[in-house]
């Protein structure tokens, strides 16, 4: 394997200051499931590795009063073992027990999953329709950004070379309790998704009082379906044609690629079936 | 490069090792550590024959930097039996006929070792679930599956 420089920072702050030090070279990792095959891949080169997971500040699950936070060194195996985001975000817990395998979820952590910023990322999907907040920090500054604004591209974010996430928080709220998620994959173990989707729902008097719907692998980032949410928004749960109308607006508006994974035309076919099931679920 | 000074457990016995920052745990087990029970399979975290216990869970060692470990408890295949008592895992993979060509095998009886502990009354469905990151090319999974399910039935009535 190609070498590289490693540090092994004990506090948020050393971090930051290594970050303000080494700007672009530096590459933070924690569960390493994804830089170490990316280093072998020779995609990471002559960076310096800043192995965050000893720094126990920035893992664990805690429930506030309106809120859940959640560290991004938190294991998404952590994530399937609390009673908190079973309960507040029922939508995360789901997509991190369909999450690669069980030993990699020992690994795996959320923040890295995010910035990591895959199309399909696993983590990503249900935190939008949780509507999550990212604590970003840097040495000078510290900025609060929804994680629907986070990505810009296939592995781009909007962190700047200096900044890290430093928490990842959702509300507490009747929408964010009602959610499901869907994974469609290849297979069972290891699946990176060919498409999947995360619907988070509140029903009022038989109205939807509100929606959120996000999908993974059917855009150049994980993405908000916001045109469907506005169609669905206030319409009566039961009415006729509601669903095969939302399908149809659900396919206009994902953007998927075809890869070895599946074709573009049928990753926009099946995002209508997966919105169909995640939506009958919930109502 | 700088070597990293680290000091862990393994099998219950202490070690310290000067390690380079880009070995990989399972490099270490097997090359410094001569402990080739654990398997380098694919390098990227897909087929589950390198895994070894850390701190008790189970984790892949292809996927672990040898710096990361430092000041914590390893368990590799190697340190599963107590002398010549192999662990009732072990013995039920051999009654089973779950081990064929083997090299699966020390991954395989890791993870379900850590099954057990979370779950010891796991149905088939969720046996299969927890161990799916772990493949055998042979395709002996149902041997695999029923020597677990014979294990926790065992340790249920001992």
């Amino acid at each position: 394997m190609v070498p590289f420089k490693y540090i092994s920072p004990k506090t948020k702050n050393e971090v930051l200051e290594i970050l303000k030090e080494e700007k672009v070279k530096a590459c933070i990792v924690a569960g390493c499931t994804n830089v170490l095959p990316n280093i072998r891949d020779k995609k990471i080169v002559s960076k310096v590795l800043v192995d965050i997971s000893d720094i126990e500040e920035l893992r664990g699950i805690s429930k506030e009063k309106d809120k859940v936070c959640i560290g991004p060194l938190t294991t998404i195996a952590e994530l399937t073992n609390s009673e908190a985001i079973s309960k507040e975000g029922e939508v995360l817990y789901q997509a991190a027990e369909q999450f690669a395998d069980p030993i990699v979820r020992n690994n795996a952590t959320v923040g890295g999953n995010l910035v990591t910023a895959s199309p399909a990322a696993d983590m990503a999907v249900p935190l939008l329709t949780l509507d999550a907040i990212l604590k970003i920090e840097s040495i000078e500054r510290k900025r609060g950004v929804r994680l629907k604004d986070f990505f810009i591209g296939p592995e781009k974010t909007i962190l700047r070379e200096d900044e890290m996430i430093t928490g990842i928080e959702f509300e507490s709220s009747n929408i964010n309790k009602n959610g499901c998620f869907i994974k469609l994959g290849l297979r069972k173990a290891m699946a990176i998704a060919v498409a999947s989707i995360a619907v988070n729902l509140e029903v009022r008097e038989n109205k939807i009082a509100q929606v959120r719907i996000a999908m993974g692998s059917v855009a150049p980032t994980p993405i908000r379906l916001t045109v469907v949410e506005g169609f669905l928004k206030n319409k009566e749960v039961n009415s006729n044609g509601l669903i095969e109308e939302a399908i149809n607006k659900v396919r206009e508006e994902v953007d998927p690629i075809s890869d070895i994974r599946a074709s573009a035309e049928y990753r926009r076919y099946v995002s209508g079936i997966l919105f169909k099931r995640a939506f009958n679920k919930l109502t | 490069m700088k070597k990293i000074e680290i000091e862990f457990t393994i099998n219950g016995k202490k070690r310290r090792l000067s390690v380079k920052p880009n070995d990989l745990l399972i490099n270490i087990i097997r090359n410094d550590l001569f402990l080739t029970g654990s398997k380098y399979g694919c390098g990227i975290g897909e087929c589950g024959a390198c895994t070894v216990l850390l701190n008790g869970e189970p984790v892949l060692s292809c996927l672990t930097l040898a710096a990361t470990v430092d000041g914590k408890e390893i368990t590799t295949i190697e340190g599963l039996a107590i002398g010549d008592e192999l662990h009732p895992m072990q013995k039920a993979f051999l009654k089973n006929g779950a081990v064929q060509c083997g090299f699966c095998t020390p991954g395989m009886i890791l993870t379900a070792t850590a099954l057990l502990k979370e779950n010891p009354n796991s149905t088939e469905d969720e046996i299969r679930d927890y161990m799916r990151g772990n493949l055998c090319r042979c395709t002996g999974y149902i041997q695999i599956v029923k020597a677990i399910k014979s294990c926790e039935n065992n340790l249920e009535t001992s």
